[in-house]
């Protein structure tokens, strides 16, 4: 009988396990909003500082850099890689701030978002998939490029390029920061096929 | 012996036991504006495809089969649909952005070109879901020429 005891204590400690994980999460915010109202100095400092630089505060460099490292992995079929550099894009657009855009940048930003974000994380969390991260850096493309007619081109030359038998020969695009046409979509089987269709100075 | 057959019944009365904990039903019994279905209207041939071999984990409301009330196989469903729901509700197509949504039709097309949906563990139970060649094609396709022609209306 002892056994028996033994199994239904470890299954209700489970079940209650599961429950109490949830309630956590309200206790620190209580902690955080103590720490604000001890030191109400500060708060005005940050506050004021955000308002004096609303701009530059998006990450767009650190997005672009991301998806060039991305591009270049899968120009190099390394799917690895570009799983590492999904990852880097995502944790990215986690940290945007969107109260400190223009309200036109909020609204393109808002569009962007979700759909970016997702295509990174499928990117991310399928290592070993070179076929379905391709997938997702199309779509990711499209998303890339209009942050950039948006956001700008992040201080560097930037190139729009296509190849037209990518995407099981229906086109598709990529962004490049060389010249030289070095193809994400078919690799290194085929890794001068495309065009410079757009420059971004 | 005695101390193998406790065990056994250790087992079973864990397997009764969790037969009370039950998850919620996935049935809101309701079609939203926002389903892919009003929003789209798809041919009929589409529909049924959609309907038999997706709705089940991609929607508000799913057909539960027997075994659905036997856990743990309750919990394994449940999980799917969550999971399933959260990459793809098509009760809720609507609320995605345009943007997403033509993301999301091409997902849908290459996901079945990759063979990687419907789930095959879903095919084995249900034979609607094991798409033949045609049915595929025109999932495929019909998916592709929707994300086409919103992605030109912008």
């Amino acid at each position: 009988m002892k056994i028996i005891a033994i199994c239904v204590v470890i299954l209700g400690a489970s079940l209650a396990a599961c429950n109490s994980n949830k309630q956590q999460a309200p206790a620190a915010v209580t902690i955080e909003n103590k720490k604000d109202t001890v030191s109400p100095g500060n708060d005005l400092k940050s506050s004021a500082s955000a308002t004096i630089k609303p701009v530059s505060t998006f990450p767009q460099k650190e997005i672009l850099n991301g998806y060039l490292q991305l591009k270049n992995a899968l120009a190099n079929d390394n799917s690895k890689e570009a799983a590492t550099a999904g990852n880097a894009i995502v944790s990215v657009l986690a940290k945007v701030d969107t109260l400190s855009l223009s309200q036109s940048q909020q609204k393109v930003y808002a569009d962007l978002q979700d759909d970016a974000r997702e295509h990174a994380e499928h990117i991310g969390a399928n290592p070993g998939k070179l076929d379905h991260q391709r997938e997702h850096f199309e779509m990711l493309s499209k998303d890339v490029n209009d942050l950039i007619k948006n956001f700008g081109n992040g201080g560097q030359t930037l190139y729009r390029d296509f190849c037209p038998m990518a995407n099981d020969g229906k086109g598709a695009s990529w962004i490049s920061e060389v010249k030289e046409i070095k193809n994400p979509y078919m690799g290194k089987k085929m890794a001068t096929c495309g065009s410079v269709k757009e420059t971004f100075k | 012996m005695l101390r193998f057959e406790k065990i056994i019944l250790a087992l079973v009365l864990i397997f009764v036991a969790i037969q009370f904990i039950q998850p919620a039903y996935n049935r809101s019994g309701q079609v939203l504006p926002a389903d892919f279905l009003t929003l789209y209207k798809p041919p009929e041939n589409v529909t049924a495809i959609l309907q038999n071999a997706c709705y089940d984990c991609h929607s508000n409301n799913t057909v539960y089969p027997w075994y659905s009330k036997i856990q743990p196989m309750a919990w394994m469903m449940g999980k799917h649909i969550s999971e399933g729901k959260e990459e793809l509700n098509f009760s809720d197509f609507g609320s995605y952005t345009s943007r997403r949504q033509i993301s999301k039709l091409k997902s849908i097309a290459n996901q079945v070109k990759d063979e990687e949906m419907p789930l095959t563990s879903y095919k084995w139970m249900h034979k609607k879901a094991n798409l033949s060649k045609e049915e595929k094609a025109l999932i495929i396709d019909w998916m592709q020429h929707k994300a086409d022609s919103l992605s030109t209306d912008n």
